[in-house]
């Protein structure tokens, strides 16, 4: 069994290097509309994986996104303008950033367990948002310019495949390797996991750690395309709320959910893209009927439609 | 020689605001010895284990680990110092391979023990503790008896020097209770404790040198076991008659002592019953009619054509090995799992595949086997859910009646259910039950959890719900109790009725013993 396991690892390390090679010569053929909806889908998987990393795996439901991609941007600009370094180190500058804010704020927030976390979180992102609408040095409400121009796209949309390929790979780390039971188990029985020797609160911080550290990096691609930014639009809710729908609408805790989920939801946007009131409703409908007849998202309903119909299991 | 116990208990006291649940309490369990743990159901015995094992926290005392100072390390460090625990009502990972359970307790102690060992270490502790079969399913498709058994293999994979067992024992045919021990010995070494809390006298006094008798938090007594099983106050407060088996020896002075601390006399509490029993229904057909009934789940068939006829009053007790079908035939009666084959009616009305809720209200009330509390809600709440739909006057009537049967549900009427003690949650779980003023009761396994003594009031308030003429079928592992109260009996082997008749004649029965107790002769 251990075998065929490492080879299934092997196949997914292989896909996903596949399809990275494929999307890096992309925009060699794509236009500029494709490469747009494909640098949106790619910032939009990377965080999508790293939430499912948290809700999926170690049962932490955050609706704290907004607040490390609005970190993100914050920290690159900051770097990019006051010490003119190159972008690869801005954003290990944010990742970094990032992930010691989640270390920072990780024995308050895990004292709140179930949605008491996710209203924690949500507390989070404000906190970060009024703070740089008031302190001036941040640029205020009316945020800060990029002082260089930003790359052409081409060179962008390469950055989001580069963050999207790191947190596919660290999700597939996590797993394929004897950690993912350690995670799962913290996510079913918080309290049987420590009764076994498992430290869930090292878990848990690990699992926040690194799927901030993936939302800053992303938030920080993300504002230097914009190449302005201001705190409502890079703190605003929508961000936790989209990686949210897109992790139930593909299924969350499942490897693939958020890929399908980031795929979905930006093809909707894309296609109901004239109707912008549709869109929130359609978009509505669509989550409500998924909760009510595939719990598990698309991936799950197709991996098993018969769970919709699913009977309660013999105890 | 001066080595320090193993574990090493000093002046343990837990309160819950004013509730006191230990009591400073001392306990040692020194290595190479099986220590015990038995009192009433709500005495602190799960209690202690959870102050032992970490996951609660005490107010007051220390707890040593071979002379180390615990007391303050919370539940993960205590496993990795060696101390492994099970739970009561088990909690497995349910969405893991039973494998994967294992393989916590393993990655995490162990992070980098190569895969082909700690692979080699789950097959041989899935052996050891018969879950060999289920490696690959998920927990949660496992009945409660084998997640007892996987909270056993799980705390081994722990590897811990000392073990503590909480009621694992529960709802084990005497054939299943040997292997039990024969595995409890076996895990035992020089360097190794165990401590055992336990209902099943037999494991106490097969296993435990020592024992200790826990009531209200407190010693009562220690002792080597086999005085304490002898001792006149434990027999008052715990041990009571010890069902028919030792009704002969004891007799009525055990049945006085034990009646002390119930509430009334038995013809009183038949009056006080009544809210709970429904009246006659007139109808003449049978209450309960299965005819070569088949159920199972998917693609495995547990029921293979079993027919029944229960009239209405009477008491039957389906009798079988675990395994045989018993749970499944109850699930089919409540409508939980839709027969696959045959006629069944209740009542007169055909109820074959009919949602639980429709059979619930034909009369059919199903106490479940693993007590099902809803957790959210309150003792009392749990109990009015049951009676929906009837005016406030008779729900209190209802409640009074419950709450004379079990006091102690009255008292802890309003914290929710799941803060009860096992036993308790068991009580609650019978009294829901009652609530509905069925007309027919199933219960499944409802002794299992229960202290001796409680089983003895349970049977007493049995008896009086039958004089009462409600229909009762019992699903039991206590085969003399449940033949003692019954009418009839059929005794379930493979999904089929091996022997069915006059429960005297079935007692009488010698091929029961052979039927029943499987390997055991």
């Amino acid at each position: 069994m251990r075998g065929r396991a490492n080879i299934g690892a092997a196949a997914e390390v292989a896909i996903i290097l596949i399809a990275a090679a494929a999307l890096w010569i992309a925009p060699n053929f794509a236009g500029d509309y494709w490469l747009q909806i494909g640098f949106r889908t790619l910032i939009y998987l990377a965080l999508a994986e790293g939430w499912n990393l948290m809700a999926g795996s170690a049962g932490l439901v955050s609706l704290g996104t907004s607040c490390f991609v609005g970190l993100g941007a914050y920290i690159a600009f900051g770097i990019l303008n006051k010490l003119d370094a190159p972008l690869p180190l801005a954003l290990a500058f944010a990742a970094f950033g990032g992930g010691a804010l989640a270390a920072l704020v990780s024995p308050a927030l895990f004292r709140l367990r179930g949605l008491y976390f996710t209203v924690g979180t949500l507390a989070l992102a404000e906190l970060l948002r009024l703070t740089m609408i008031n302190v001036s040095a941040f640029g205020g409400a009316t945020g800060i310019f990029l002082k260089n121009d930003p790359p052409a796209l081409p060179v962008l949309f390469r950055y989001a495949l580069a963050v999207a390929l790191l947190a596919s790979f660290a999700i597939t780390c996590c797993a394929r390797s004897r950690v993912s039971v350690i995670l799962r188990a913290v996510r079913d029985d918080e309290d049987a996991a420590a009764q076994m020797g498992v430290r869930p609160f090292r878990v848990k911080l690990a699992a926040f750690v690194l799927a901030s550290a993936i939302a800053t990096m992303a938030g920080g691609v993300q504002a230097v395309k914009l190449g302005a930014i201001e705190p409502y639009g890079m703190f605003g809710l929508q961000w936790s709320i989209d990686v949210l729908s897109m992790a139930i609408i593909g299924g969350v805790g499942l490897r693939l959910g958020p890929l399908v989920g980031a795929v979905f939801v930006v093809a909707l946007g894309e296609a109901l893209a004239d109707y912008p009131e549709a869109h929130v409703a359609i978009a509505g409908v669509i989550l409500i009927v998924l909760i009510r007849f595939a719990p598990r998202g698309v991936v799950g309903f197709v991996a098993n439609p018969a769970l919709v119909l699913r009977k309660p299991a013999p105890a | 020689m001066n080595a320090p116990p193993l574990l090493e208990v000093s002046g343990l006291c837990k309160r819950y605001g004013g509730l006191v649940a230990i009591d400073r309490l001392d306990l040692i369990a020194p290595a190479g010895a099986i220590t015990g743990i038995i009192g009433p159901n709500g005495a602190g015995k799960s209690t202690l284990i959870g102050l032992i094992g970490g996951a609660l926290t005490p107010s007051a005392g220390t707890i040593k680990l071979a002379g180390r100072d615990v007391t303050r390390l919370p539940a993960s460090e205590r496993a990795r110092a060696g101390i492994g625990r099970t739970y009561q009502i088990p909690r497995p990972f349910l969405d893991m391979t039973v494998e994967e359970n294992l393989e916590v307790a393993q990655v995490s102690i162990a992070p980098l023990i190569s895969a082909a060992a700690a692979r080699q270490e789950r097959e041989a502790l899935l052996v050891r503790t018969g879950l060999a079969d289920a490696a690959s399913l998920p927990a949660r498709a496992l009945p409660l008896l084998r997640r007892k058994r996987l909270e056993v293999a799980r705390a081994l994979a722990l590897k811990p020097r000392l073990l503590l067992l909480d009621e694992v024992g529960a709802g084990l045919v005497d054939s299943e209770i040997g292997e039990l021990i024969a595995l409890i010995q076996s895990i035992l070494d020089s360097r190794t404790a165990i401590v055992i809390v336990e209902h099943v006298i037999r494991i106490v006094r097969e296993c435990c040198v020592r024992s200790l008798v826990l009531n209200f938090g407190k010693a009562l007594v220690e002792g080597p076991t086999s005085e304490i099983l002898a001792n006149d106050q434990v027999a008052a407060i715990y041990l009571g008659t010890g069902g028919a088996r030792g009704k002969a020896a004891k007799g009525e002075e055990a049945a006085q002592l034990a009646g002390a601390i119930h509430v009334e006399a038995p013809e009183a509490e038949g009056g006080k019953l009544a809210p709970l029993v429904a009246p006659a229904s007139g109808v003449k057909e049978p209450a309960l009619d299965m005819r070569n009934v088949a159920a199972g789940y998917g693609q495995a068939r547990v029921l293979k054509g079993v027919s029944l006829a229960i009239a209405e009053g009477e008491a039957v007790a389906i009798l079988g090995a675990n395994g045989a079908g018993k749970t499944t035939l109850a699930r089919v009666i409540s409508g939980a799992v839709a027969p696959s084959a045959g006629a069944l009616r209740i009542g007169g009305r055909a109820a074959a595949g009919l949602a639980p809720h429709r059979v619930a209200a034909l009369g059919v009330a199903h106490c479940m086997e693993g007590r099902r509390i809803f957790s959210s809600l309150t003792v009392e709440e749990n109990l009015r859910i049951a009676a929906r739909g009837v005016d406030a006057a008779t729900i209190r009537r209802r409640l009074g009646a419950v709450y004379d049967l079990f006091p102690v549900l009255a008292e802890r009427k309003a914290q929710i259910g799941t803060a009860l003690s096992g036993g308790q949650q068991q009580m609650l779980a019978i009294a829901r039950a009652l609530m509905a003023r069925p007309r027919i009761v199933i219960f499944d396994e409802i002794s299992l959890g229960l202290a001796p003594v409680i089983m003895d009031k349970l049977y007493e308030a049995l008896a009086q719900l039958k004089r009462a003429r409600m229909t009762l079928i019992l699903i039991e592992q206590d085969v003399d109790r449940a033949l003692a109260l019954a009418d009839r009996a059929y005794v379930l082997e493979q999904g089929v009725f091996a022997l069915s008749g006059a429960a005297r004649d079935i007692a009488a029965d010698p091929r029961l013993r052979h039927v029943y107790m499987g390997a055991a002769d």
